[in-house]
């Protein structure tokens, strides 16, 4: 049977001031690299440790390879690798020694791999963690996910603190983790939508306590598009474009975003006697264009 | 030869990144600075040479294969495909042809005669080969 790797169904969590998840669904298939997008406050780290078993929700449930994380048993655990935004190793103690420690706990630990990763992230294998800067600190925390040889790695704002060589080493990391035979699955949060673009098989934004959207990245590159028609007089009344995100309407200009698949979408523009004009977007703009708008327009209410 | 042209890609541009690697081998190969027989970089070297997830090449090579312009030999690598070159022009005409139709509805929509289209898309043509030019000038290594 058919079962995704990271699941939440109606996953709601409030602290007491408002919803920050509000019915939220997510599937992630197996072997996917996932890319989570969200403003900060968004809710992103809040879902990762939703699934994580760190937070229990008021509503819904949250899976990992099918089970709770928090009720599953250890070796279950074991499968699952998670780097949280701010983590805090043991202060005193060096990666090499994290490493030792943190061995135990997963069968599949390769030391090898992790010996590699620091000569490869340029991570101090000796000094102790509370000597190390934070973008060192940073890398032990990857480090450390990545030679446990998980099948579910979540990732929470992994690439904050790190320079731009660093950047990239990660994501080299990372694209050879999904070469890899069983295929990782991974769950990648941040707020910076370039490191997305490329490794990201699928696209989603959290927004307002939901996705907004989740979709193959292949299908927001090709079909996502600006739209804009400028009427000969004021833009009708009742028009309505099929499967447009967001609309704006300005005189005689209206705009909109949208997935456009055909061009039969843009026919109730045409017959208007509009002139028409489609743009392609990328990532960034239409993060901003659907994030920023919206909570404009809830602003306003 | 092994192959080490360049290859870049933007995923900004409204064009899935698999379909921009196909059209850019497919160039290479048209132009000549590829020919068959030549190998093409591993899947794990070009993602991680590109930053783009591994799928993202396996689909752009499976595809060229599908079309007989590129030959996968188990163990050895990817490779040109012998009739690639005699197929390069057709593929051209048919990656094209549902831009060319999308541009045709939206001038006669316009009102837009073909004379005009055309010098458009010369005009089009004059700036992006002014780009192109300033960018190939380094790549065949």
């Amino acid at each position: 049977m058919y079962e995704p790797v990271i699941e939440a169904r109606g996953l709601s969590k409030d602290f007491g001031q408002g919803a920050v998840l509000d019915g939220l669904d997510l599937t992630v298939a197996q072997g996917s690299f996932y890319g989570l997008l969200g403003r900060n406050g968004a809710g992103k780290t809040t879902l990762l440790r939703l699934l994580m078993g760190l937070q229990t929700p008021n509503a819904g449930e949250a899976l990992i390879l099918g089970k709770t994380i928090i009720t599953a048993g250890e070796s279950h655990r074991a499968r699952v690798a998670y780097v949280s935004q701010n983590q805090t190793l043991h202060p005193q103690l060096s990666a090499e020694e994290l490493a030792e420690y943190v061995a135990h706990f997963y069968p599949k630990w390769d030391a090898a791999y992790a010996h590699r990763l620091a000569g490869r992230l340029e991570v101090p294998w000796t000094q102790r963690w509370s000597e190390l800067s934070g973008g060192q600190q940073r890398k032990v925390g990857l480090l450390l996910a990545l030679a446990a040889r998980p099948e579910v790695l979540l990732l929470d704002e992994p690439a904050a603190g790190l320079d731009p060589v660093a950047r990239r080493e990660l994501l080299e990391e990372l694209i050879d983790l999904l070469l890899e035979g069983d295929g990782c699955t991974v769950l990648f949060s941040t707020h910076i939508l370039s490191d997305l673009e490329r490794p990201a098989d699928t696209i989603g934004v959290l927004a307002e306590g939901r996705m907004l959207l989740s979709q193959p990245t292949e299908v927001l590159q090709s079909q996502a598009r600006r739209v804009q028609a400028v009427f000969p007089g004021d833009v009708p009344d009742d028009l309505m474009l099929a499967g447009a995100w967001r609309s704006h309407r300005d005189g005689r200009v209206y705009q909109a975003i949208l997935g456009l698949e055909s061009d039969d979408q843009l026919a109730p523009l045409r017959k208007a006697g509009a002139t028409v004009d489609v743009f392609p977007m990328d990532l960034e703009e239409l993060f901003i264009e659907l994030v920023g708008k919206r909570s404009l327009s809830t602003d306003q209410v | 030869m092994s192959w080490n042209v360049h290859l870049r890609v933007d995923p900004g541009s409204g064009v899935p990144v698999y379909r921009q690697l196909m059209n850019q081998i497919r160039y290479y190969v048209s132009s000549g600075a590829i020919a068959t027989g030549d190998q093409l970089p591993s899947i794990r070297d070009l993602a991680r040479g590109l930053g783009v997830n591994p799928t993202t090449v396996v689909k752009a090579y499976s595809e060229l294969e599908n079309e007989g312009f590129l030959d996968r030999q188990q163990g050895r690598g990817v490779f040109i495909a012998d009739q690639a070159r005699t197929q390069s022009s057709a593929d051209f005409d048919r990656a094209l042809r549902d831009s060319a139709r999308q541009l045709v509805v939206e001038a006669t929509q316009l009102g837009i005669d073909v004379e005009r289209v055309v010098n458009l898309v010369r005009l089009e043509y004059q700036r992006a080969g002014k780009d192109a030019t300033r960018d190939r000038g380094h790549q065949h290594v």
